[in-house]
């Protein structure tokens, strides 16, 4: 399942085609149509934000692009290669990962012990490599996510910001090259975020990382903190009721009349 | 050579003396291996050779259900797969004990996948009734072929393990102490890693690119191969294998033993066969009331020691370093890898992690990396 890094390289010669294209994508739940024949894509190294007043299917799209539900219709195309259908293994093991809104440590094992299990992922592990490189590596990951003296301690010791650290240090383990992020700001404190910010514009610049290295990932973010959303993403899309009903860059996002009504009008701005 | 000696010794010290809970095994396991050559007593010797077989049955149990959270409730069919599978050939085709007993263990292989891959979609409760129903459908099979089988009878007239009680003893004591420690050693691995994951959590395992169904199958099939290979010994030392070793009181008899020793430890599992099979025969001096005190033993004892007796032990005679998580004998006063102070008194709430790293604190390995 490894790509190879030559692979890799040629396909970025293809300027032409986005990273992620996502066409018609629809899911429903019972009556309730939870994404409605969404079609948006991703560019190489582009950082896009997804935001929509909650039940608007955001965090549906995300569990859909990585595998975890399976679309009733449409297309999910990474590279060219259709995802739909795809097991979630194999999801991430092209390049694409993932964190969870609610984060789902392995609780009963230390810290560095929840980013080697992504680091012994065929994506992630290179021929030969033993435990202690391994674990070398998940430190590296950890020290990226700023959480690495905690690296002995239990997951279930950890706060609430630390787990939405540790989600990062396990996605990040794996060296995607679309990182996809659902509400990563959720529940942590300015300084928190701020840390947070920084470490999500180091990721989309790309470059090494001790033994983690990165061409520069491409994002998609998911949050309600629109002040921390705004400032890091090149482009918005705005869902409403299982549909993107705007889409541009940030500043073009907030003005729309579309996007105010549905969305800041009635959260933010109330 | 005198170098050497003392190279060991020091290792020895280094690794097993300096933990109460390694030497305790440590010597157990060497009064196991030594005792039965200065007391051969044939009603001992069997008891001793069962109880290994049966850990290494235990073992497996937990290696599958308590590593990887797979409750297996129908064990036994490892073990019975393996038992038919030796029996048969040992007595239809007249194969010796070496190629009998390894064959059952791959049937048992098998046997793991067979019940693995439907099982692979179930989780939780559904799967531990779809594991309860693979012994009973082959039960079924056992009594349909009976002139294969030899139905309610079994099959019996095998070779024996050995020509004497003391080799059989050594035989099924040396298997045992293998694969138990070939059993720990998967565990402690980057394999017994990933089964750790995927009972923690296996969405958040799949999502970081583990494949979670080869590994479980590859769960099943370890350990099978294990079971399989107490289900082989105990065919030929028995010299029978009969419809009750697929019975559900086998399935029930491992998790009991892995639940009182201590679930998802491996050497817990170990410990409890080692507790309880001996300790039925003790009771036989109250023979009309020995269920009961079993049972009655295994209520306090789980009654106290939710964790389990091993896991309980260990917690008394070992105490785990605050900073760098080694264990540390009872007695000492500052860790003896970091020389962290034991004595304080232990803080019931996770302070540190909730503290050591807030925010601002972290700024400096943020920028640094």
């Amino acid at each position: 399942m490894t790509v190879p890094r030559q692979q890799q390289a040629g396909a970025g010669a293809e300027t032409g085609s986005p990273l992620l294209e996502v066409t018609g994508l629809t899911k429903r739940f019972g009556g309730l149509v939870a994404v409605n024949s969404v079609s948006f894509s991703v560019g190489r190294s582009e950082v896009v934000g997804l935001i929509g007043p909650n039940g608007a299917g955001k965090s549906t799209i995300v569990k859909l692009i990585m595998g975890i539900l399976r679309p009733d219709k449409g297309s999910i195309r990474f590279r060219g290669r259709e995802l739909r259908g795809m097991a979630p293994w194999n999801i991430v093991n092209l390049g694409v990962a993932g964190t969870f809104q609610n984060t789902r440590p392995f609780r009963r094992l230390p810290i560095i012990a929840n980013v080697m299990v992504p680091c012994l992922a065929p994506r992630a592990r290179r021929r030969g490599e033993w435990v202690k490189r391994i674990e070398v590596k998940a430190r590296d990951a950890l020290e990226f996510a700023g959480i690495s003296d905690l690296a002995l301690e239990p997951a279930y010791q950890l706060s609430h910001g630390e787990l939405k650290r540790l989600e990062i240090a396990r996605a990040v383990a794996t060296e995607p090259q679309l990182l996809i992020l659902d509400e990563p700001f959720g529940g942590l404190n300015p300084s928190e975020s701020d840390l947070l910010a920084k470490s999500i514009r180091r990721l989309h610049r790309g470059g090494r990382f001790g033994r983690l290295h990165s061409e520069g990932m491409a994002m998609i973010i998911i949050d309600h903190k629109l002040s921390y959303l705004l400032r890091i993403v090149d482009r918005v899309l705005v869902m409403n009721f299982g549909q993107i009903i705007a889409s541009g860059t940030p500043d073009e996002v907030v003005l729309d009349s579309d996007v105010i009504e549905a969305y800041l009008g009635k959260e933010e701005m109330a | 050579m005198r170098r050497y000696l003392a190279y060991l010794w020091r290792e020895f010290r280094g690794e097993i003396l300096v933990l109460p809970g390694r030497t305790i095994l440590f010597s157990a396991t060497a009064i196991l291996l030594i005792l039965p050559l200065l007391y051969p007593h044939p009603y001992l010797l069997r008891i001793l050779a069962l109880t290994f077989i049966f850990a290494i049955f235990a073992a497996s149990w937990d290696l599958l259900s308590g590593f990887v959270g797979q409750l297996n409730l129908g064990h036994a069919i490892f073990f019975g797969v393996a038992a038919y599978a030796s029996a048969i050939l040992n007595l239809r085709l007249g194969l010796p004990i070496i190629i009998t007993i390894p064959v059952g263990a791959v049937a048992a292989v098998v046997a793991g996948l067979v019940v693995g891959i439907p099982c692979l979609r179930l989780k939780g409760q559904y799967l531990s009734l779809a594991t309860l129903a693979f012994p009973v459908i082959l039960m079924g099979l056992v009594f349909m072929f009976t002139e294969f089988t030899g139905g309610e009878l079994g099959v019996s007239g095998l070779t024996r393990l050995a020509p004497t009680r003391l080799h059989e003893y050594y035989i099924s004591a040396f298997v045992g102490v293998l694969s138990i420690l070939a059993i720990w050693k998967i565990t402690d691995s980057k394999l017994g890693l990933v089964l750790h994951a995927i009972r923690e959590d296996e969405v958040a395992a799949r999502a970081s690119g583990i494949n979670t169904s080869q590994y479980k199958l590859i769960a099943f099939c370890l350990s099978g191969l294990f079971a399989g290979i107490a289900g082989g010994l105990y065919a030929h030392f028995m010299r029978i294998a009969g419809p009750q070793s697929l019975s559900m009181l086998t399935s029930f008899q491992a998790i009991i033993w892995t639940i009182f020793g201590g679930i998802a430890t491996i050497y817990g599992a170990v410990v409890g066969v080692f507790v309880l099979f001996p300790m039925l025969e003790v009771l036989r001096v109250a023979p009309e009331i020995r269920l009961l005190l079993y049972a009655a033993i295994i209520v306090l004892v789980l009654r106290f020691m939710p964790e389990g007796l091993a896991p309980w032990v260990v917690d008394r005679l070992e105490r785990e370093c605050p900073r760098c998580k080694e264990h540390n004998a009872f007695t000492r006063r500052e860790c003896r890898v970091c020389g962290t102070p034991l004595r304080v008194p232990l803080q019931k709430t996770p302070v540190s992690g909730e503290h050591m790293s807030g925010g601002e604190g972290l700024s400096a390995s943020q920028e640094g990396g």
